[in-house]
């Protein structure tokens, strides 16, 4: 199985994965709780269901299981996953673009740390 | 913001959530090896591919240790700050592969190692960076 096809999916369910936490985040923030014990978090959790844009990003985060699934009956296990942290990429964009947040010199160097770290995996299995 | 430091029931949680994390993948994996020969050309593939990965007992535990990693994840964050936490849990980075060459008898190369203590690196920059900046914001 050629191995830019595995990245190709692998990068669609990191991109799933982002933009479930992107619409779970906004959700968390418009409700803006304090959370401190398993108590609040199932409270939260139930307030979160109310939200429909919790059950798209559920729906995109299914979604994203099974193409992982696919991936994982195909490449090998230790490079899937090593793969997978591409969503840290993903995470730093889209909170700096979408979500407004601060992205600072620390976490860009980060960010090009995991791309060489997966330019390198992909390069030796391709 | 920082929150409490790390006890010893906080560092039992999180190797417990590195450990969970890891036995998640081997789970998954476990499911999704016989369906190895299957390509997906149509929808009908694709339904033959969910409805006989559904079938396998090793899909249900992985998704049983998800949620299991999710309460522990949610109690160790309610407990330490992300960027303490995150690093520790990149441990799982060098769990799967250990495992992946161990019970699933897969080969790595010593790019693959070095790719890998990149992503290490990486994540470790990433999540150490949320203190400072949050503070500063």
């Amino acid at each position: 199985m050629n191995v830019i096809f595995i990245i190709l999916l692998i990068v669609t369910t990191s991109f799933l994965d982002t933009l479930n936490q992107l619409l779970l985040k906004s959700s968390i923030n418009i409700l803006n709780l304090k959370v401190s014990n398993l108590r609040n978090i199932l409270s939260m959790i139930l307030r979160l269901a109310l939200f429909p844009r919790v059950w798209l990003g559920f729906c995109f985060c299914t979604l994203s299981l099974f193409i992982w699934l696919f991936v994982l009956s195909k490449a090998d296990l230790n490079f899937a996953f090593s793969a997978d942290s591409v969503h840290y990429i993903f995470i730093a964009l889209s909170s700096r673009l979408i979500l407004k947040e601060k992205v600072g010199f620390r976490r860009w160097a980060g960010t090009a740390l995991i791309i060489i770290g997966i330019s390198l995996i992909t390069w030796s299995n391709r | 913001m920082s929150k409490g430091k790390i006890t010893l029931k906080i560092l039992i949680f999180l190797i417990a959530s590195d450990l969970l994390e890891t036995f998640t993948q081997f789970c998954f994996k476990k499911s999704a090896v016989p369906q190895n020969e299957l390509f997906i050309q149509n929808p009908a593939d694709a339904m033959l591919f969910i409805t006989n990965i559904l079938g396998s007992g090793f899909l249900w535990i992985g998704l049983a240790s998800v949620i299991l990693t999710f309460v522990i994840w949610s109690t160790i964050l309610s407990k330490i700050d992300l960027s303490v936490a995150v690093p520790i849990a990149s441990f799982s980075y060098i769990l799967v592969p250990l495992v992946s060459i161990i019970f699933l008898g897969e080969k790595m190369s010593l790019l693959d190692w070095a790719g890998i203590s990149f992503i290490i690196a990486g994540v470790i920059f990433v999540a150490s960076s949320t203190e400072k900046e949050t503070a500063a914001a």
